[in-house]
């Protein structure tokens, strides 16, 4: 209905009550209203419970997702300085640690240079005293040798040397060295 | 084995003091006994003889002053030592000269298993062991 011809009739017509004259209908609106309730039921049933309801659900991942988020903040704040205080706690141990290898090293290679002195001059003392002995035996076969030697000349000389007469002389000395002994 | 050669020793020592006279070897007691082993031949007696031999032996060579030299000695030399030995021993020795040219010049004297030596090998000989 226009406008115009809305006041045309409203012209024409005896004075109706308000109802009439805005044309509303009680039938119409609750009908009207029935239908808005129904169309309102189906929306919310089918529509706004929903979507409000993975809304929710979405919210609540979110604010799950977050508090995981600040926990495992919190965790991994924990960790770092948990590994910070190992790491320090490492760094303290490797160096201790090898402090004491350089310390055993030192030690091992002080014990062996003293252990390789000590062997070192034990054979040298060794070497020596092997060497006077070779020595003074060397001088005890050449001793022994020349003597040897010269009793075996005295007696090649004395045996075509000494004259009957020398060695009847000597036979009597020895008689008398014999028979007074 | 060892009883058989005990019962030669013990055999050979009886007729050994059978050969004896007043405890000196009887050159006319050796011969006897010799005879009485010819006629009466005993177990073993090649055994027999051998340690009788031995023992005569032995017995000889306490009574025998062996005088080895070398060059001339006199019969006084071993007259002397002879009569020396007799009065060491206090037993009658006789002497028996024995030429040892080794020795170079000097004496050397056995009286059974004891020997006497002044001789120049044995000097030189010494003064070698001890160089």
């Amino acid at each position: 209905m226009t406008p115009l011809l809305f006041l045309a009739s409203a012209a024409t017509t005896a004075e109706p009550g308000i109802a009439e004259r805005f044309g509303l209908d009680a039938k119409s609106i609750v009908m009207q209203v029935i239908s808005f309730l129904i169309v309102l039921f189906v929306l919310y049933k089918f529509g706004i419970k929903p979507v409000t309801a993975t809304m929710e659900e979405r919210a609540r991942k979110i604010e799950t997702g977050l508090k995981d988020a600040e926990a495992m903040q919190a965790k991994l704040a924990a960790a770092q300085e948990e590994s910070a205080v190992i790491v320090k706690k490492a760094n303290g141990e490797a160096s201790r640690i090898v402090d004491d290898a350089r310390k055993s090293a030192k030690d091992y290679l002080d014990r062996q240079t003293q252990e390789a002195t000590a062997k070192a001059n034990d054979l040298l003392g060794k070497a020596q005293q092997a060497m006077e002995l070779e020595h003074k035996k060397m001088l005890a076969d050449a001793r022994q040798e020349i003597a040897r030697l010269v009793v075996i000349t005295t007696e090649q000389v004395l045996a075509k040397k000494l004259t009957d007469a020398d060695r009847r002389a000597y036979n009597e000395a020895a008689a008398r060295e014999l028979t007074n002994a | 084995m060892a009883s058989g050669k005990k019962q030669i020793q013990q055999l050979a020592r009886q007729l050994f003091k059978l050969s004896l006279v007043d405890g000196v070897l009887s050159a006319e007691r050796v011969p006897g006994v010799l005879e009485y082993l010819e006629k009466h031949y005993p177990a073993q007696s090649l055994a027999v003889l051998k340690a009788y031999h031995r023992l005569v032996k032995a017995e000889v060579a306490r009574g025998q002053a062996v005088v080895e030299h070398a060059g001339p000695i006199g019969d006084s030399i071993v007259t002397g030592i002879a009569a020396a030995m007799t009065k060491r021993y206090r037993r009658n020795i006789t002497g028996l000269s024995r030429p040892e040219p080794s020795l170079i010049a000097g004496l050397r004297v056995r009286v059974g298993d004891d020997v006497y030596e002044s001789t120049v090998a044995g000097q030189l000989a010494a003064l070698s062991a001890s160089a």
